[in-house]
């Protein structure tokens, strides 16, 4: 597989960049990372796999990520890589659109797998259509392509002897005006389910969210990370959003995944199918889960749940 | 306020099937109004309802966004009249390309706010109401969960991933809505009656002052992707008896 020349890295946290870093590594000649934060951080990205890093200073109390899209256009007009490598946030999702045109570029969205050939021209992606339905494959035709890329995808690397070079470009005044007046930190919690060994999933099946507590208690027990599918997180609402599995939510890649009450949507099993094992537990059996599982089991996960508590795994 | 507000007709994506070759098919497939677009429509007819003004449906597509159950789908559902962009150009259009072809009839139409939904529901890219805003250069944000007007200024409230920000905005301006900014009201026969009768207004790309403008991505496949091989065991019952084969396994695995 051949290499792209230059291939450059954002992000708006430390533990995707690191991924994207680690992704521009296996794709690229030289990887460029633009950081934003502490200098530490800008550091941070050379370790992970960066061998320059366009550090942009810590962000502003006043200022958004969002604010430093005309910098990074700047930036990216200038040394033209071949391709630009996003995480797949709201934020991020909004300075790769605003990126995409203004360089005539188009977003590849949730890429999944990248293919590099024998030349430049090279570059296909894959990501994810029609809710899981498909993959699809495609070709970018502009000079840079612009791909957001999911956690877990790539696997972040630390190498603390490597070295790089850490330049401060100025900052250029964005054109998109918008005022920030109040930002408050929602009360979620931080999981990384791309990189949980175990994982526990819950469905609607489970019918109401106090049947939650012996969830957490198992996956306690299991050493389990807990997830949900997208309607408990974004419909029911009793998980943060950072829990669900699914082509728009999290991509896991467990040695076990344990789905209780879950009927086996394809956005949610889409997410889910880089199990090494899934194991499903469901009341109906014709729930399309039980064709997609390696074990499964026909019955009431409030039975089944306590009785799984009962051993040791 | 001028508010135009954007769809995308996509297919049921449950009657998408998937032939031998993996490939997918559509012939059975009907087509629908994106959901999560319905959130914008209702945030257009909201707005509209408190300041006054007026709010306009655009979409762009090739010949399937003449279908005339969706066309007055749309305008039951409150905007005063409908702008259809049609080429056979834009059959399967890049967010590049899509954002450009509503660019060009948004300026053509007239706008101080364009909303858009958080994303298609076939697709799901997200990208489409950003790059119109950078293309449009006027400010453009996501995530939005909540519009407040405010003079010639909005105050919106949006939501991210573990952070809410609220945001003043100048118009004119793009927002993209989340789903859950609103409920969406279901049009009655009064309003269904009604659509048939408001306007509807039809461009080509050459109309809203584009020439050949071509993709920035191809599409060399769209395949089902391969299944995982599975054990497939089922366990049919929750016995004491039961429930201990699948400890056994889950054992035996966990090894």
């Amino acid at each position: 597989m051949g290499l792209l020349k230059n291939v450059w890295v954002f992000a708006d946290k430390a533990s995707p960049l690191a991924e994207l870093c680690a992704g521009g590594r296996q794709l690229g000649e030289k990887v460029t990372a633009v950081v934003l934060g502490t200098e530490e951080s800008a550091q941070q990205a050379i370790k992970r796999g960066a061998d320059q890093v366009y550090w942009l200073g810590s962000k502003a109390e006043d200022k958004m990520f969002e604010d430093y899209t005309c910098t990074i256009a700047g930036l990216l007009a200038k040394h033209r890589p071949e391709l630009l490598l996003v995480n797949a946030s709201k934020r991020t999702k909004v300075v790769a659109g605003r990126l995409a045109a203004i360089l005539g570029a188009s977003v590849i969205t949730n890429a999944i797998e990248f293919r590099t050939g024998e030349h430049n021209g090279d570059l296909q992606v894959s990501h994810i259509v029609y809710g899981g339905l498909a993959v699809r494959l495609e070709k970018p035709l502009s000079d840079i392509a612009i791909a957001t890329v999911g956690n877990g995808v790539f696997r972040a690397e630390t190498d603390s002897n490597r070295q790089g070079s850490i330049i401060e470009p100025p900052f250029v005044e964005d054109s998109c005006k918008l005022r920030l007046l109040e930002s408050r930190v929602k009360d979620t919690e931080s999981v990384n389910l791309a990189s949980a060994a175990r994982v526990v999933g819950v469905g609607r099946g489970i019918g109401k969210q106090e049947g939650l507590a012996m969830v957490y208690e198992l996956a306690k027990k299991l050493k389990a990370e807990v997830a949900c599918t997208r309607p408990v997180a974004e419909e029911e609402k009793w998980m943060s959003p950072e829990r669900y599995i699914g082509v728009s939510g999290a991509m896991i890649k467990p040695d076990m995944y344990l789905a209780l009450g879950i009927s086996g949507q394809i956005q949610h099993m889409t997410g889910a199918k880089g199990a090494r094992v899934i194991i499903a537990v469901n009341k109906d059996i014709n729930a399309p889960i039980f064709e997609q599982a390696d074990y499964g089991l026909v019955g009431d996960m409030y039975k089944v749940v306590p009785a799984l508590m009962k051993n040791q795994f | 306020m001028k508010v135009i507000v954007c769809y995308k007709v996509v297919p049921e994506e449950l009657k998408i099937e998937v032939n031998p070759d993996r490939s997918l098919s559509f012939k059975n497939v009907e087509w629908k109004l994106s959901q999560y677009d319905l959130n914008a429509v209702e945030a257009a007819m909201q707005l509209v309802e408190a300041v006054g003004g007026k709010a306009s449906a655009l979409t762009v597509g090739d010949q399937k966004v003449e279908n005339s159950k969706l066309k007055k789908s749309i305008l039951a559902r409150g905007p005063e009249d409908l702008y259809l962009v049609k080429d056979e150009q834009l059959k399967e259009a890049d967010t590049n390309l899509t954002a450009a072809a509503l660019a060009g009839a948004v300026m053509k139409i007239g706008f101080d706010l364009v909303l858009c939904g958080e994303g298609s529901s076939d697709l799901y890219a997200q990208q489409v109401g950003i790059q119109l805003g950078e293309l449009l250069k006027v400010p453009v944000i996501n995530a939005v969960s909540k519009i407040t007007p405010d003079g010639d200024r909005l105050i919106i409230e949006r939501s991210l991933e573990d952070e809410i920000e609220i945001l003043e905005v100048s118009l004119p301006a793009v927002l993209s809505v989340t789903a859950d900014i609103n409920v969406t009201r279901l049009p009655g026969m009064k309003e269904i009656l009604a659509a048939g009768k408001k306007p509807v207004i039809e461009w080509d790309l050459n109309k809203i002052g584009m020439g050949h403008d071509l993709p920035k991505v191809e599409t060399i496949s769209t395949l089902a992707p391969e299944q995982v091989e599975r054990n497939k065991i089922l366990i049919e019952g929750d016995s004491e008896l039961q429930i201990a084969e699948l400890v056994e396994y889950i054992r035996r695995e966990l090894k």
